[in-house]
């Protein structure tokens, strides 16, 4: 116990927060959906809008290390498919051609892309020789014979980023008007308080669909991702502004708050001193469980058609072509973008409540 | 004797609630004046206000300090900074009054800091003498609170009141939080600290026990309003208000065989004139 003395209260934090395993694994997970997010023109195989007319639909590949007859094989690789047209119910059904191995090659040749949109290069993590007959659709393909897997890579980078930058805005626009109300209270605090209700008391989802549908269909991608990032944030600040008012009431009564002032502290250091890092744990927290919401709510839009529309490639677009059942039937590996969204949010949640308990300083560490 | 403060018909009501009435009274330095009463007698909204951690309604706080006479309700932001140096105060609750994110060290070096003064050497120097005079080990500096006792925090806040080196310092409620073998210790060492360096204190209580022992003069209050006050010794032997008797009765005697009888309250005068 001795040595506990000598830590600051962000190491106490740190330790809270490591005995929440459940939460370390949600941070993992998280962590490397945004590193794939981030590098996903390398670590996709193919560009999200390159076709393989030669595999329309097909299901999702095994990587292998043993052959038909069994034998090993160090590198890993895959079969080919063959297309047999079945002549009774005229379904295309897809059998592994094993005459033929596709070694997986890494860090090799394939599809030109720029970097970042910034560096051309032609190099991803792995593909199969683009020379030869082969191919690699891990997740499979869709009707326009897409890969699945460089698809859900490439809608993870807006689906994540959309995420995190709504969640940004919402918390600006929660921690100032919050701030300021808590702070200044009477007309303005009375104002920020009516418009939060009235926020509140509407169905999101009709007033969402209302603003989307308003925005300009000629709009670059670029230009509606931030209209939707925009749309979502100004609905979601009203939770985070009641929040950082309150605890800026309760806290300008607190005894440390009155202690400062007694001893002569001005506005500027009782807010930034002594009030803002007392609740920065909190608002980090908050922020956490909030990007959930951010991204559900993108999914539902897009999902909807009113959101991002192809060709933008998100969690969202991409789930709307598992709209009808006769995919949900013949090709179940198109939904496998709402499977990286269950995932993602649920690690968001899991983390948000890990920071939670650590955050909370009075929780003890002694006890277990 | 010199006087240090002066309040004169101190009033304060939240809403149409009147908390406390018209209060007048005297301090002299280097004395202790005790201020009892029950739970919402308004002492607290009493001492915060002569503290200018609440606006009164109206009456005045003269306060005898550097610059001689002041009226603290007339004084603006800045000229009132200079006489924060001089009037400081001990909170009740140890626990709530550091702040849990800043180590000893900052918490002591604040009042510095805002008053500009010395530095940083010197503060550093300053902080460690007084850790040594509310007898905490130097080392504790690079602590935070968490890491301390109840007792020890006190120990804490009276260091981040004296460093200033006031004149004049409020104690409200500054033991009722802690146990009785930590409030002796606490209330030595205020005493310790007192004729040390000529302290004047505002001592809000209500264990009278505590105030008979540590108190010149008491001030009794019953809502908001002074019952009865003088020197300690006067007023508990021989009280002259109902409300008064009311309190001393409810003292517990030390024999555990004799038992607690409080005067009932409805047999009493608690009129209020």
């Amino acid at each position: 116990m001795s040595e506990l003395n000598e830590l600051t209260p962000g190491q106490l934090a740190w330790l809270r927060f490591r005995r929440h395993k459940l939460a370390m694994v949600a941070g993992g997970v998280l962590i490397i959906f945004y590193l794939f997010a981030i590098f996903c023109e390398f670590i996709s195989p193919y560009t999200p809008d390159q076709r393989n007319a030669r595999a329309i639909n097909a299901p999702p590949m095994d990587i292998r290390f043993f052959d038909a007859d069994g034998q090993f094989h160090p590198r890993p690789f895959v079969y080919g498919w063959e297309l047999n047209i079945n002549e009774d119910t005229w379904m295309r059904e897809y059998q592994e051609d094993t005459s033929t191995r596709y070694d997986i090659q890494f860090f090799s040749r394939g599809e030109p892309y720029e970097f970042w949109g910034l560096i051309p290069t032609e190099r991803h993590l792995f593909t199969v020789d683009s020379e030869s007959e082969g191919y690699i659709h891990w997740f499979g393909t869709d009707s326009l014979g897409r890969d699945m897997f460089s698809r859900v890579l490439y809608g993870a980078r807006v689906s994540l980023s959309i995420g995190i930058l709504g969640v940004g805005l919402t918390l600006f626009l929660g921690v100032l008007l919050g701030g300021f109300a808590g702070y200044l209270g009477g007309v303005f605090d009375n104002v920020v308080q009516r418009i939060t209700e009235v926020l509140q008391s509407i169905p999101t989802l009709p007033l969402w669909m209302a603003l989307s549908a308003a925005l300009p269909a000629a709009w670059s991608p670029l230009a509606t991702y931030f209209g939707i990032t925009i749309i979502l944030s100004l609905f979601g600040w009203t939770t985070l502004a009641r929040q950082v008012r309150g605890r800026f009431l309760a806290m300008r009564e607190e005894d440390f708050v009155v202690a400062a002032r007694l001893v002569g502290a001005n506005d500027r250091r009782i807010i930034f001193r002594h009030m803002l890092p007392s609740f920065v744990s909190h608002i980090i927290t908050t922020a956490t469980l909030a990007v959930p919401a951010m991204i559900l709510g993108e999914t539902a839009l897009s999902f909807l058609g009113i959101g991002l529309r192809a060709p933008v490639v998100s969690w969202g677009v991409l789930l709307q072509q598992a709209q009808n059942y006769q995919v949900i039937v013949m090709t179940p590996w198109l939904l496998l973008p709402g499977a990286f969204i269950v995932i993602t949010v649920i690690a968001f949640n899991l983390l948000g409540d890990g920071l939670r308990d650590a955050a909370d300083p009075y929780s003890s560490l002694s006890k277990t | 004797m010199t006087q240090l403060l002066s309040v004169k018909n101190l009033c304060k009501s939240f809403g149409d609630q009147l908390i406390v009435n018209s209060v007048s009274f005297d301090v002299n330095e280097s004395s202790t004046l005790g201020i009892v009463g029950e739970s919402g007698s308004g002492k607290t909204t009493l001492v915060r206000s002569i503290l200018r951690a609440i606006d009164p309604d109206s009456g005045s706080v003269r306060y005898n300090g550097e610059a001689g006479w002041q009226n603290l309700h007339e004084l603006s932001a800045k000229e009132l900074l200079p006489l924060r140096r001089e009037v400081q105060m001990i909170f009740q609750d140890p626990f709530a009054s550091l702040n849990p994110r800043m180590t000893v060290q900052t918490i002591l070096e604040e009042p510095l800091v805002i008053h500009d003064l010395g530095d940083k050497a010197w503060r550093k120097q300053r902080v460690m003498e007084m850790l040594e005079k509310v007898q905490l080990d130097p080392s504790s500096a690079a602590r935070f609170p968490h890491a301390f006792s109840g007792g020890q925090r006190q120990r804490i806040g009276i260091a981040r009141a004296l460093i200033l080196e006031p004149r004049l310092v409020v104690c409200d409620e500054s033991v009722s939080a802690l146990d009785v073998s930590v409030q002796s210790q606490i209330l030595d060492l205020l005493k310790a600290l007192q004729s040390e360096l000529g302290l004047t204190y505002l001592f809000v209580a209500h264990d009278l026990r505590v105030v008979r022992e540590f108190c010149d003069e008491v001030l009794v209050m019953y809502s908001g309003n002074v019952v009865e006050q003088g020197p300690v010794e006067e007023v508990f032997n021989s009280p002259d208000h109902d409300y008064t008797r009311l309190l001393l009765s409810a003292i517990p005697s030390p024999d555990p065989d004799e038992k607690l009888d409080p005067l009932d309250r409805a047999t009493l005068n608690l009129q209020l004139a």
